[in-house]
């Protein structure tokens, strides 16, 4: 599964998010209210798809969604 | 005290969600206990309890946060939906910096602490949800509640054991004559049917094991019991002064009008044998009502279905009201549903204050043949007309906590 796929399988299972409402480009915090243990729990699933784990300043609030992608990429996640 | 008003009612028990449901299925005397069936509770002594039915139907808690919370918490935010609702409170008009939150349990959320700490012991760290840190703990379903409402005022939750919510109401009432809040979210919730929390009501040795025969098996006062079935569910109220109540035009079910709570000090587990500071703390909270003992029309009971807890909870009234006692009504309505230990209590304020409304008192059912050392009026099996202006409730915790309150009809 390619990362942006990988992570919008995430925001379904942890925020209850169709793909069609994830918003790319806004920060995730004001988008959809993501609260610090959602983020957690969505680095851990993205653990377990990936391998590796996501640092608290690779998944922050103030990241959109498709910043999240660009980091998955940049660490290998293909 | 002064007295504080009960304006909203909201419940979420194994004998109904909403106070009419519950309130018929009360009367009736229907049973509502039944074989656990949520886990495999084959090697356990007690295997019986009442569960909450239909709670989806009532929720509009959405399942992003459901993931998050504990089943207790998602009851109380049901029934303090319900409770918000049947007071016609308007929380867009109120200041919630004058809001609290009072409420009561006495295991916390163990549903979801028990299935993360599997997981952490078979997975590691990794294997448990972040959601752990918020949903287990006794003060979870008082941040709930905040959050949803936005409520901000003096908020506390009380944990003592089985006389939890009961305190919870009883503190909320004190704050509120000290005019900290404007209104208070009052009562409790339990969720102990779980494998570890049956396990520890089990091993107290308080449980009945009359697995066979569900319906039957929770008989207080009744010579052939052997404790208490075990049940889930959340009671909430609504309190404010009845001059508030009034100001805005709400019905007042019945006021709060004095507490009593002492402890006996003598055992970890039993109260003690004579039911002395029992006794003290119903003239505790008469004392602090302004009523004597011949003002009081109906106790609802704690009803633990124990040896020791049905003589002593008697013996205690006995010695209080003396020659009033056989003209006292009592009764334990939640022989019906079984006991909701930290949560019981506000369900039996809700029951009274429903037996007031209704002038009907609910029965302790399957009390067919009373202890000899059990000999009040415990209206046996089925409900009674009565008026009822003024009542007791009485909760106990394990070791000996003992909490009183008192009720008066409102009008």
């Amino acid at each position: 599964m390619n990362p942006e796929e990988a992570l919008k399988t995430k925001f379904n299972e942890v925020l209850d998010l169709k793909p069609e409402e994830i918003v790319l480009d806004q920060p995730i915090g004001e988008a959809h209210d993501v609260d610090s243990t959602e983020l957690v729990e969505i680095s851990v699933g993205l653990k377990k798809d990936y391998g590796f784990q996501l640092s608290d300043n690779d998944l922050k609030k103030t990241h959109t969604f498709n910043d999240i992608v660009e980091i998955l990429k940049t660490k290998g996640a293909t | 005290m002064n007295k504080i008003a009960i304006s909203g009612l909201g419940v979420v028990s194994p004998s109904g969600i909403d106070k009419r449901k519950f309130w018929a299925n009360i009367k009736s005397g229907q049973s509502a206990v039944e074989k656990i069936e949520r886990f495999d509770a084959s090697r356990y002594t007690s295997r019986i309890a009442g569960h909450v039915r239909e709670l989806d139907a009532y929720s509009n808690v959405s399942s992003r946060l459901l993931k998050k919370i504990d089943l207790f918490s998602h009851m109380a935010l049901v029934a303090s939906e319900l409770a918000i609702n049947d007071a016609g409170l308007d929380l867009s008009k109120e200041n919630l910096e004058r809001a609290g939150i009072f409420m009561g349990n006495a295991i916390g959320g163990w549903l979801y602490g028990e299935t993360e700490l599997r997981d952490l012991y078979i997975e590691g760290r990794e294997g448990v949800s972040p959601f752990m840190a918020s949903a287990w703990f006794p003060a979870a379903p008082q941040g709930q509640v905040s959050i949803r409402y936005g409520l901000k005022g003096y908020s506390k939750t009380i944990v003592a054991d089985r006389a939890s919510s009961l305190m919870a109401i009883a503190y909320a009432a004190r704050n509120l004559n000290r005019d900290k809040n404007d209104f208070i979210i009052a009562g409790g919730m339990e969720a102990p049917v779980t494998p570890y929390a049956l396990l520890c009501c089990q091993t107290s040795g308080v449980l009945t094991q009359q697995n066979d025969t569900p319906q039957t098996a929770y008989r207080p006062y009744d010579k052939n019991r052997d404790g208490f079935a075990i049940a889930e569910g959340a009671g909430i109220v609504i309190m404010e002064s009845p001059e508030r109540a009034a100001q805005r035009g709400a019905e007042v079910y019945a006021n709060v009008i004095g507490f009593g709570t002492t402890t006996d000090g003598v055992d970890r587990i039993e109260p003690a044998e004579d039911g002395v500071q029992l006794a003290r703390a119903i003239t505790i909270a008469l004392d602090n009502a302004g009523l004597k003992p011949t003002d009081i029309d109906y106790i609802c009971l704690d009803g633990a279905a124990t040896r020791i807890g049905d003589i002593t909870e008697t013996r205690a009234i006995r010695s209080v009201f003396n020659g009033h006692s056989d003209q006292l009504i009592c009764s334990a309505p939640k022989s019906i549903y079984g006991n909701l230990l930290g949560a019981t209590g506000a369900v039996d304020v809700i029951t009274t204050v429903l037996a007031m409304q209704n002038d009907t008192v609910p029965p302790t059912i399957n009390l067919n043949e009373p202890d000899p050392e059990c000999d009040l009026n415990y209206c046996a099996n089925t409900a009674q007309s009565r008026e009822i202006n003024n009542a007791l409730v009485i909760n106990r915790g394990r070791g000996g906590i003992n909490c009183v309150l008192v009720l008066q009809k409102a009008g």
